[in-house]
């Protein structure tokens, strides 16, 4: 790490009475990272989250969040910003009241407040309906608006807790996207808790995944698909009049699940399973074919892809555990 | 968005008092204030009217007329008092606002001192509205100041024991429901030892529990001062059991509200 970290764990763990939900995590996240926070549902990104921001206390380990120790949970609050995962909203108060409301619990004065209510609305695209009741805030405003109200003490570290949760694709591309501007104009690290594999590909530099309370996997983004997700998917293309014996060696050959394309043209998907060595599986499968007189007309294994390492490394850590 | 690092120290004002003042705009300008307050006064105008107006029903001298009134009124506002109360952390928790607030860095006890004086407020409100029932029914019998006056001393009282207790079953509590029925059991609860036989009050562990209760204890002071006509401070040691009873549950709602946790109970 050259950086200095922005979140720092050692050792952190949580039960809600008895049932573990992180199970001593440790994280070195560097200042101005954006950070895709993975993991099925149930694996303890929440409370992590939580933790981190200081809502919840952890049963054990040490944590730092901007060079501040836990100890310090109130200066920790200074610095961070946090979209709660289904945070609720005061229907009877306007977007810019909810807004001054919360930059004054951040010790700023009422026209200080003011005018941090009015920028950050204008920020997230909310300028206009600022003075409207949050009641008539559709689900996506109101995460902007939720996103906003991360902001409002310029925090160092941004935690966004499923911020897309619910939306349309319109408005999970507008919360990703004011979710990068935030972080490549003001240099602020982002936690972003997503299920969406494909956002975190594109928005975040590095990705960590978290399942049953333990993380399996961190790294950049290429790092964690190249390492937990070797190539799994081999796509082979045969004459059409050949498929079918095709299909018979490769089921034979043991080597994987074989499906066949739906139009007859030739081609059949190699899927290898969890495990096996996909080139070892991908050059025995060839050499079978061609054993048996099946001119193989084209061959490509597929690149590892997040998505296949968030399956992978769940799928194993799910494994051990059974 | 600020610089980083760009934030005011102190700069501001004091956190309960943005909380109070957020809490007491949400109360009376967009929530349940103005509604719970017309029922007060539905409800004080019936019991003038059954007590004063009403010649087949008012069998009672002008003073115990008086008394009754203003027992209702302070019984009743310390009642409003305590479904604020009630609401006020629990209801967060269940709309999922708590959460916001916690991640501020305000004082866990600023937080809930704030929802406790508009929880308060609703007294306020309540005695204001009775003091023109207590002076109408008390015109020409010398006791309206005195009815005034010990009303809102016992009234708020009660409302400071009151609010305390609601805030720290609130806090304590996860569910709102829960919540509400807790603070209304005790309630009633507190209002049990008026049903006692009257021999039993008369005995000493009676008397004990009279005075131990605040609202009892509270509302035999009123009856005191405007029925028997004593002077304020000859019965004052009724006022002991309330005056107790505000101090600790204060002291408790205050102590535990530096624990305050998201999902309820007190975080060790």
């Amino acid at each position: 790490m050259s950086g200095a970290l922005a979140l720092q764990a050692r050792g952190l763990k949580k039960a809600y009475r008895g049932v573990v939900a992180v199970e001593s995590l440790d994280l070195d996240v560097e200042a101005g990272t954006v950070l895709g926070f993975l993991g099925p549902n149930g694996a303890g990104k929440t409370t992590v989250i939580r933790m981190l921001s200081t809502v919840l206390r952890p049963d054990a380990g040490r944590f730092s969040v901007a060079g501040v120790p836990q100890d310090q949970p109130v200066e920790i609050r200074r610095r961070v910003g946090v979209l709660p995962e289904s945070a609720g909203y005061p229907p009877g108060q306007t977007g810019e009241e909810w807004l001054r409301f919360h930059a004054e619990l951040f010790c700023r004065p009422r026209a200080d407040a003011r005018v941090t209510a009015r920028r950050l609305l204008a920020e997230v695209g909310l300028a206009e309906r600022g003075g409207s009741l949050i009641s008539g805030y559709s689900r996506g405003m109101r995460q902007r608006l939720g996103i906003a109200r991360a902001l409002v003490n310029g925090p160092q570290v941004v935690f966004l807790d499923e911020p897309t949760l619910g939306l349309d694709p319109m408005g999970q591309f507008q919360v990703l996207e004011l979710m990068t501007r935030i972080a490549g104009e003001h240099g602020v690290t982002v936690v972003l808790s997503t299920h969406l594999l494909a956002e975190v590909e594109q928005a975040c530099d590095r990705v960590l995944i978290l399942n049953r309370g333990r993380v399996v996997a961190q790294g950049t983004v290429a790092e964690v698909a190249r390492r937990a997700a070797a190539p799994r998917r081999g796509l082979v293309r045969v004459p059409p009049e050949l498929r079918s014996r095709a299909l018979e060696v490769l089921a034979a050959c043991e080597v994987g699940a074989v499906a066949a394309d739906r139009d007859h043209r030739g081609e059949l998907v190699l899927t290898v399973p969890a495990g096996a060595a996909p080139d070892k599986a991908a050059s025995l499968a060839l050499r079978r074919l061609l054993e048996e007189g099946v001119p193989v007309l084209g061959f490509t294994l597929e690149g590892g892809r997040l998505s296949d390492a968030f399956l992978t490394v769940t799928e194993n850590a799910d494994g051990r555990d059974r | 968005m600020a610089a980083i690092g760009d934030r005011p120290v102190g700069a501001g004002r004091r956190a309960w008092t943005v909380v109070a003042e957020r809490e007491l705009r949400d109360l009376w300008l967009a929530g349940r204030g103005l509604p719970l307050l017309l029922a007060y006064s539905v409800l004080l105008s019936v019991t003038s009217y059954l007590v004063a107006a009403n010649q087949a029903l008012n069998f009672l001298e002008q003073r115990e007329a008086v008394s009754l009134t203003l027992q209702v009124a302070v019984a009743v506002g310390a009642l409003l008092v305590l479904l604020g109360a009630a609401d006020s952390v629990s209801g967060e928790r269940e709309r999922g606002t708590l959460e916001s607030l916690l991640l501020s860095p305000a004082p866990r006890r600023a937080l809930i001192i704030g929802k406790g004086i508009a929880a308060v407020s609703l007294w306020a409100a309540a005695w204001a509205v009775s003091v023109p029932y207590v002076w109408y029914l008390g015109r020409g019998v010398g006791v309206v100041g005195v009815a005034v006056a010990s009303g809102l001393v016992v009234g708020s009282l009660l409302a400071l024991f009151l609010v305390g207790y609601g805030l720290l079953v609130s806090t304590v509590l996860s569910s709102n429901r829960l919540s509400l029925s807790v603070s209304l059991f005790a309630l009633l609860a507190l209002y049990a030892p008026t049903q006692m036989p009257t021999a039993v009050q008369n005995s000493w562990i009676g008397d004990l529990l009279l005075r131990v209760d605040p609202f009892t204890a509270g509302l035999r002071y009123l009856g005191k001062l405007i029925i028997n006509g004593h002077g304020p401070g000859q019965d004052a040691g009724w006022l002991i059991g309330p005056v107790l009873a505000a101090f600790v549950a204060l002291a408790v709602a205050l102590t535990v509200a530096g624990r305050l946790t998201l999902h309820g109970g007190a975080q060790t």
